[in-house]
């Protein structure tokens, strides 16, 4: 990551108005921030804060009311700068009358690309996503992860310095999220810039540089995230396990220095990692199956190899 | 065999009139201009509440930004659109047209012109069949695809994952006309083919399906001129007949009608070909037609060629093959010699390589009328294949299809689809129906006036022939309609005059298509139309904000 700016916002307001003119709603209020090269940006807000729209300006689908965009060292309205940019929209706006190949390579006609380069990359981005199964059939057909993968591929079709990616994770299976932060985490490590706009917090906080948090359109925080995310008034330690009089040791200790124990207990792993960790094991293992307890209603599965769940 | 002009099928009358080239080219320069100067201050006017002082500046540069980007499209990237706007139409059954176009020609046969027919009637009868079917199937399909298919890209915004790449928008424009102009191709392509097929499966075995190629006599006053009754310069007489273009020309008096024919090559006979109009004031010998001469004639030196008289087939045409060497008697010698149509007869003209013909047609029969207009009567080069007429039909109507897809798209770049589909289709009728009726209100020849005296005159059931009153309103009222006909003068430039495009009325009566009054002006309308479109097409898309709410 380096400081030179690839997007530059300087007091970007966008006023949407209505047939006659009149003022409708004001979705940004002087935003300025930079994005810098090689950084994981991720633009974060609650619904109508602004992220799309500011997404949507730098990509010269809307114009500003006022302020300025510079992306690439080229205005916003300079249709040359998309050469280098990838977008992932929020929906998977994509034809659906043609399929996955088909898709790729209309992309990528769009690029001086040549026809050789075109299907090289065409298949290796289909691998990449995941969909050398369905490589032949049409978008109509596709499910909304499999459209939000395709969509993923044409964004990166170009192989672009800088990505945008308007809710990335929005309707993927938690593997699929998965692998879209492994992917993005790979960009970054290919010393590309991806700004990606969430409200899916968790996703931002895996694997975000910087972020910038927006309500009613303007700027609430900036900075990196570790900064913003670390508590300084407080101390966590993790060990392994303690009994009982090692805790009442460690609380009197803490008396001595004037400190509180707020809480202690067994730290939890998230639902996500049960989710991975599940969906891994059922792939190194296929045939094992979740068997209820006697307690349970659910009636008993038939299962070759029974083994409880955890 | 009904007339359906809409389609470009007018059996009525052909008149083929001279389109001058360098004049379109001029008139278009100046209504092009005009319109991008008035483009230019309104956009100027509009930028100062919205922009202030540093509005004109902001225009000026997005126009420069604008051409810049408008003169250097990506030829492959425009391709990619087009081929992905043809998969688009071809995936989403467009297709399905050959359905009802199978169907059309399965049955028609049994509805059409029985071999007992006369032969002329038996091709034109399928030859207008076979273009009313494709027109009808074709442009509808066109003008839905073409006007459909950018609003509702954009309203599901796959248009997005292309703007967002490094296209201009006039590509967007370019590839959508060329992507819908080859699905219309196509299709015209197999129909027109079938319907070649057909029409020669049709026709009787004694039917020769030829195109003749006709020389009209020169455009403007000095082509066609009569004399009266008296011998006197004059117009022909009108007897109010349903073909506005006829004149008629009074029998057994002096009364002439003189075609000037430009003679562009020599050959050793010519022939005369005619179909004019008989109007008989009394019932006469019915058994005889009326009875016609043609006098060739050079007033310079005083030559005067009478041919042999002939009865006027009224349903029909009159040939008559007339040999360079003709026989001609000095009226006052009564000496007779040979004259050469090429070197005695000719008029040197710069209508013609080797001059002009002068040909007065008499009618003999007193108290008889004959009706003859300027395309009643030529001189007949040898004919062409009907194959090649055929094609010029056809280019006709793929002429027409292109001019739907470039007005379709242009309106589906700042409207939606039911007001694009609306609004072109109006271009359509209006450029090829209501053009004589728009030409005629703005030479005030049209009676009862413009939209506000019509008004008047149906409130106060007044008909349109008698004088308005004199008084503040009706003063009022037509200066109301004096402004709207400067409105309606703009609007007759934008709209394509398609007048000239229904090509195949030509094949089915039999002949070729003329290049010049024909060919020419609809292939140089089509070819002025496509900049002001891709022009007024990549400056609404690139106004417009693809994502406002």
């Amino acid at each position: 990551m380096s400081d030179e700016p690839v997007i530059q916002i300087r007091n970007l307001t966008k006023i949407y108005r209505d047939f006659w003119g009149r003022k409708k709603v004001q979705a940004l209020n002087s935003l300025s921030l930079e994005v810098n090269k090689g950084e994981v940006f991720g633009l974060l807000g609650p619904n109508g804060s602004g992220k799309t729209t500011t997404m949507k300006l730098l990509l010269g689908l809307l114009f500003p009311t006022e302020g300025d965009i510079s992306i690439l060292g080229k205005p916003a309205s300079d249709v040359s700068k998309n050469e280098k940019i990838g977008y992932l929209p929020e929906e998977s706006y994509l034809y659906r009358f043609l399929n996955a190949e088909e898709t790729l390579d209309f992309y990528g006609r769009l690029f001086d690309i040549s026809a050789e380069e075109r299907k090289q990359r065409t298949n290796e981005l289909i691998e990449m996503v995941g969909l050398q199964h369905a490589r032949r059939r049409q978008l109509k057909e596709y499910s909304k992860g499999m459209t939000r993968r395709i969509g993923l591929a044409q964004a990166l079709i170009n192989n672009p310095d800088l990505v945008l990616l308007d809710e990335p994770t929005s309707g993927l299976d938690p593997e699929g999220s998965q692998d879209m932060k492994k992917l993005i985490e790979n960009l970054r490590d290919q010393g590309k810039t991806v700004v990606m706009c969430s409200h899916l917090l968790a996703d931002v906080q895996d694997v975000c540089d910087r972020i910038a948090i927006l309500y009613g359109g303007e700027l609430k925080e900036l900075g990196r995230v570790e900064d913003l995310l670390k508590e300084q008034h407080e101390t966590q330690f993790v060990t392994s396990h303690l009994d009982d009089t090692a805790v009442d040791e460690i609380k009197a200790v803490l008396d001595k220095h004037g400190a509180s124990l707020k809480t202690c207990g067994h730290p939890t792993s998230s639902l996500e990692d049960l989710f991975m960790k599940t969906v891994q094991r059922s792939k190194d293992r296929p045939g094992q199956r979740y068997i209820p307890s006697a307690e349970s209603k659910a009636p008993p599965a038939e299962s070759e190899t029974a083994d409880s769940g955890s | 065999m009904p007339t359906v002009a809409a389609f470009g099928i007018n059996l009525m009358s052909l008149q083929p009139v001279e389109f001058e080239l360098l004049f379109g080219i001029g008139l278009w320069a100046v209504v092009f201009g005009s319109f991008v100067v008035l483009f230019l201050i309104v956009s100027i006017a509009t930028s100062f509440p919205l922009y202030g002082a540093a509005g004109p500046g902001r225009v000026l540069a997005g126009m420069l930004r604008g051409f810049k980007e408008f003169v250097s499209p990506s030829p492959r990237r425009v391709y990619a659109i087009a081929s992905l706007t043809f998969k688009e139409s071809i995936r989403k059954k467009a297709l399905l047209v050959f359905v009802v176009f199978a169907v059309l020609f399965m049955f028609a046969s049994w509805f059409m012109a029985s071999p007992s027919d006369r032969p002329d009637m038996q091709v034109r009868n399928y030859v207008a069949f076979v273009f009313i079917a494709i027109n009808m199937l074709v442009l509808p399909v066109v003008l839905l695809l073409s006007c459909w298919g950018l609003p509702e890209d954009i309203r599901i915004r796959s248009l997005h994952t292309v703007v967002t790449k490094p296209v201009r928008r006039n590509e967007v424009v370019l590839g959508r006309m060329l992507g819908f102009a080859s699905v219309g191709t196509m299709i015209l392509l197999i129909m027109s083919t079938v319907g070649f097929i057909w029409i020669q499966r049709q026709v009787s075995d004694n039917v020769e399906l030829l195109c003749r190629v006709p020389v009209y006599a020169v455009a403007g006053p000095e082509g066609v001129k009569f004399l009266d009754r008296s011998g006197n310069p004059g117009a022909g007489v009108n007897v109010g007949d349903i073909v506005e273009t006829r004149s008629f020309i009074e029998g057994g008096t002096r009364a002439t009608g003189i075609w000037t024919f430009p003679l562009d090559e020599q050959a050793d006979t010519l022939k005369l070909e005619s179909r004019f109009e008989a109007f008989r004031t009394f019932k006469g010998d019915m058994n005889r037609s009326i009875r016609v001469r043609y006098v060739l004639v050079n007033e310079e030196k005083s030559l005067k060629v009478p041919l042999p008289p002939f009865e006027v087939d009224e349903f029909g045409t009159n040939e008559m093959v007339v040999t360079r060497t003709q026989k001609w008697t000095d009226e006052q010698t009564l000496e007779t010699k040979n004259v050469d149509i090429y070197d005695d007869l000719a008029v040197p003209s710069e209508d013609g390589q080797f001059g002009s013909l002068v040909v007065q047609v008499q009618c003999l029969d007193r108290s008889q009328y004959l009706g003859v207009s300027r395309g009643d009567f030529f001189i007949r080069l040898p004919d062409r294949s009907f194959t090649t007429g055929y094609i010029k039909a056809v280019i006709g109507v793929w002429l027409k299809v292109l001019i739907i897809v470039m007005s379709g798209v242009t309106a589906s770049c700042f409207v939606k689809w039911p007001v694009a589909t609306f609004l072109s289709f109006k271009v359509i009728v209006i450029g090829q129906v209501a053009r004589g009726f728009l030409d005629k209100v703005l030479s005030g020849k049209q009676a009862g006036g413009g939209a506000a005296e019509s008004v008047y005159r149906l409130l106060t059931h007044m008909n349109d022939t008698t004088a308005l009153p004199e008084n503040p309103l009706t003063s009022f009222i037509q200066l109301f309609d004096h402004g709207l006909q400067h409105l309606l003068w703009m609007v007759k430039f934008m709209i394509p005059d398609l007048r000239s495009f229904g090509m195949s009325d030509w094949v089915a009566r039999g002949f070729d298509v003329p290049w010049g009054g024909v060919m020419l002006p609809s292939i140089a309308i089509t070819v002025g139309y496509f900049l002001p479109c891709v022009l007024l097409g990549y400056f609404s898309l690139s106004m417009r904000e693809l994502e406002a709410k």
